[in-house]
């Protein structure tokens, strides 16, 4: 029982927060809500889908909101100027990929704490995010087979959800089912046992940021198509998002460490947090408040089932 | 203890929530989007609409879209399926969001949007002349200087209607070429830019110290933050540079008031009427069904400006 309230406590808080909140709120349950639900997590998890990769690594990546953003206007800038739609999307992707490689080179090479570099690398994408745009986000007319990545239909699900349901499959693959994906987590846990063991640390944390620099671009691609807009600051609120969706991820399943199925439970918790709020007509503030005592009480509640667990052992 | 607890502790919250969400649903529902509640000038024409709508005995929920287009997306989405009475958008981006406003037209919720320019999908923009409010400032500006001196600008890019004031200043300029723009300084970050502005505009005092005549502010928040600076200045003295804004509010009016103040005038734009009159419009069109042909010929429904300085000032700060 108490391995069960370790593993499953926040999953399982989770659903009765969503049966609470079919319950009260109208119109929740309709199809077309959960669909927006899980659209509008979409960029959420995906970002939270890299983090949380970097993160096995035991490496930060507080740059992934930003290099979105920037990866998102050259993406709008190209579409913009009638370049290809493959054109324009293969540079969204080598965008966050050139970032996520840059980062893991400043962390593995010049031996730069993961967090002042990605920082670094988040006020460098930053800056070209306004320089491509003078601060004017890209609108109007675009091309509509770009706009159908985003806001597509296959067989009636939105291209959104299945881009999502492939991604989370993928990096669960990874983690789970490739040798270089049981390295990482092993880097992550333990770096000199990993080192001793003959797995190359860098080349895996080089790895996990480099993967978390992609997630940002195909967040990208997926958003600016989606929102037919590409701002310079669009991807800003979900730095904030995205963390807290690993760490209630972190919460669940595989307590303590970051895993694909916590983070998609995360990103979806904070979706249906929020959407439930709005339908219930709370104010905005109320949203802010209920996202933190939520992120409070799971943790705590978790890390004491941790502590418990520890003392026990 | 804690299974049982905890089911009865769920049930409770449901039901609490269940009533919440009934009483909500019992009145008329309207709500007001603020793009950027951290920014003043969007929470005041949203706690004004919220205050009238409450007025009238209507429900109204305020959402935050935190500057960000996926979420003002998500909650356009929600408010849709929650099938709300009208949406009030303060200072919203219908152009990027027009899927939405759609949405929201097909669904019969009709939409009043605030300083956001128009859409085909929105009812009215309640607006003011930007163009016109760019010109008396920029124009005030000129004066003080008697159309000769440099001067320093603190632009904004980002919004159009701070765009628009610097568009038409840079009009201005170019027919009065003894006035020299000396320093610009452009305003990039959003969620930490008083920040920016104080960097930014303190180079460029510094840069050119003593020589400035008049500075240009894109928005009285910037303004305030040059202000402080120009205080802090040894040497400095009022009246010399001029500083002149755009937006209004008390702590404008204060600051304006203030014998220590570099802040000479603003265009005070009336943030709180526009706020009502949303509401005003809301009402006309969801409750009285008038025709919005009825209200209004065009997309834009302007609202006056006024040119606040030391001059009429005092009437401000009684309001």
């Amino acid at each position: 029982m108490k391995n069960f309230a370790i593993r499953y406590g926040t999953f399982v808080a989770s659903c009765l927060l969503f049966v609470a909140l079919a319950i009260a709120a109208p119109n929740f349950l309709s199809t077309g809500n959960l669909t927006n639900i899980v659209k509008h997590i979409t960029f959420l998890a995906v970002l939270a889908l890299g983090f949380s990769i970097a993160l096995t690594t035991a490496e930060l990546d507080l740059s992934f909101a930003n290099v979105c953003s920037v990866a998102s206007v050259s993406v709008g800038w190209l579409i913009h100027n009638d370049y290809p739609v493959w054109l324009a999307v293969g540079t969204g992707l080598t965008v966050g990929l050139a970032a996520g490689l840059l980062n893991g080179v400043l962390v593995t090479v010049l031996k730069i704490p993961s967090l002042i570099a990605t920082l670094a690398t988040a006020s460098i994408a930053n800056g070209f995010a306004f320089m491509i745009t003078q601060g004017v986000a890209f609108v109007g007319a675009w091309n509509p087979s770009f706009l159908w990545i985003g806001r597509g239909t296959i067989g009636g699900i939105p291209t959104l959800v299945l881009w999502l349901t492939i991604l989370m499959a993928a990096a669960f693959f990874l983690l789970k089912f490739t040798v270089t994906g049981l390295r990482m987590l092993s880097v992550g846990q333990a770096a000199e046992a990993a080192r001793l063991a003959g797995i190359s640390v860098p080349r895996m944390k080089l790895l996990g940021l480099t993967i978390s620099g992609l997630a940002a671009g195909i967040a990208a691609v997926l958003m600016t198509s989606n929102l037919a807009s590409a701002a310079p600051n669009s991807a800003g609120d979900f730095m904030l998002m995205s963390i807290a969706a690993v760490l209630l991820g972190m919460t669940m399943f595989e307590p303590g460490r970051p895993n694909v199925p916590g983070t998609l439970c995360g990103a979806l918790t904070i979706g249906i947090l929020g959407n439930g709020l709005v339908l219930l007509g709370a104010q905005y503030y109320m949203q802010d408040i209920a996202l933190g005592v939520l992120m409070v009480a799971s943790v705590a509640v978790s890390s004491t089932f941790l502590k418990r667990a520890a003392l026990s052992v | 203890m804690t299974t049982r607890r905890a089911i009865i502790q769920s049930a409770g919250a449901a039901v609490a929530l269940a009533q919440f969400g009934a009483r909500a649903q019992s009145r008329f529902n309207l709500a007001i989007i603020g793009f950027q509640m951290s920014s003043e000038t969007h929470a005041r024409v949203a706690n004004a609409a919220e205050a009238a709508a409450k007025g009238k005995g209507w429900s109204a929920q305020v959402l935050n879209s935190k500057g960000e287009m996926p979420t003002h997306i998500a909650q356009f989405d929600t408010l849709i399926q929650n099938k709300v009475d009208a949406i009030i958008v303060a200072m919203g981006k219908p152009v990027e969001a027009e899927a939405q406003f759609k949405k929201a037209k097909d669904a019969g919720i009709p939409v009043v949007t605030v300083m956001s320019g128009s859409s085909p999908h929105a009812a009215f923009d309640i607006a003011v002349n930007e163009y016109s409010v760019g010109a008396r400032a920029a124009i005030y500006l000129m004066d003080q200087l008697g159309y000769r001196g440099n001067i320093l600008t603190q632009r904004f890019e980002g919004n159009t209607a701070t765009r628009i004031r610097g568009k038409v200043l840079d009009a201005v300029l170019s027919e009065n070429a003894a006035v020299k723009q000396v320093g610009t300084h452009t305003m990039a970050r959003t969620a930490s830019w008083r920040d920016d502005v104080r960097a930014g505009m303190s180079a460029l005092l510094l840069r050119n110290q003593g020589t400035v005549d008049g500075i240009w502010a894109s928005f009285d928040g910037q303004a305030y933050i040059i202000d402080d600076l120009l205080q802090q200045t040894a040497g400095a003295a009022r009246g010399k540079p001029a500083l002149v804004s755009v937006d209004g509010g008390p702590e404008t009016y204060r600051r304006i008031a203030d014998p220590k103040s570099f802040l000479q005038a603003t265009v005070a734009i009336p943030f709180e009427r526009m706020g009502t009159e949303a509401i005003h419009v809301v009402e006309r069109i969801a409750i009285r069904k008038e025709a919005p042909g009825a209200i209004n010929a065009g997309p834009y429904i302007y609202m006056p400006s006024e040119l606040v300085d030391k001059t009429n000032v005092a009437q401000y700060l009684k309001k």
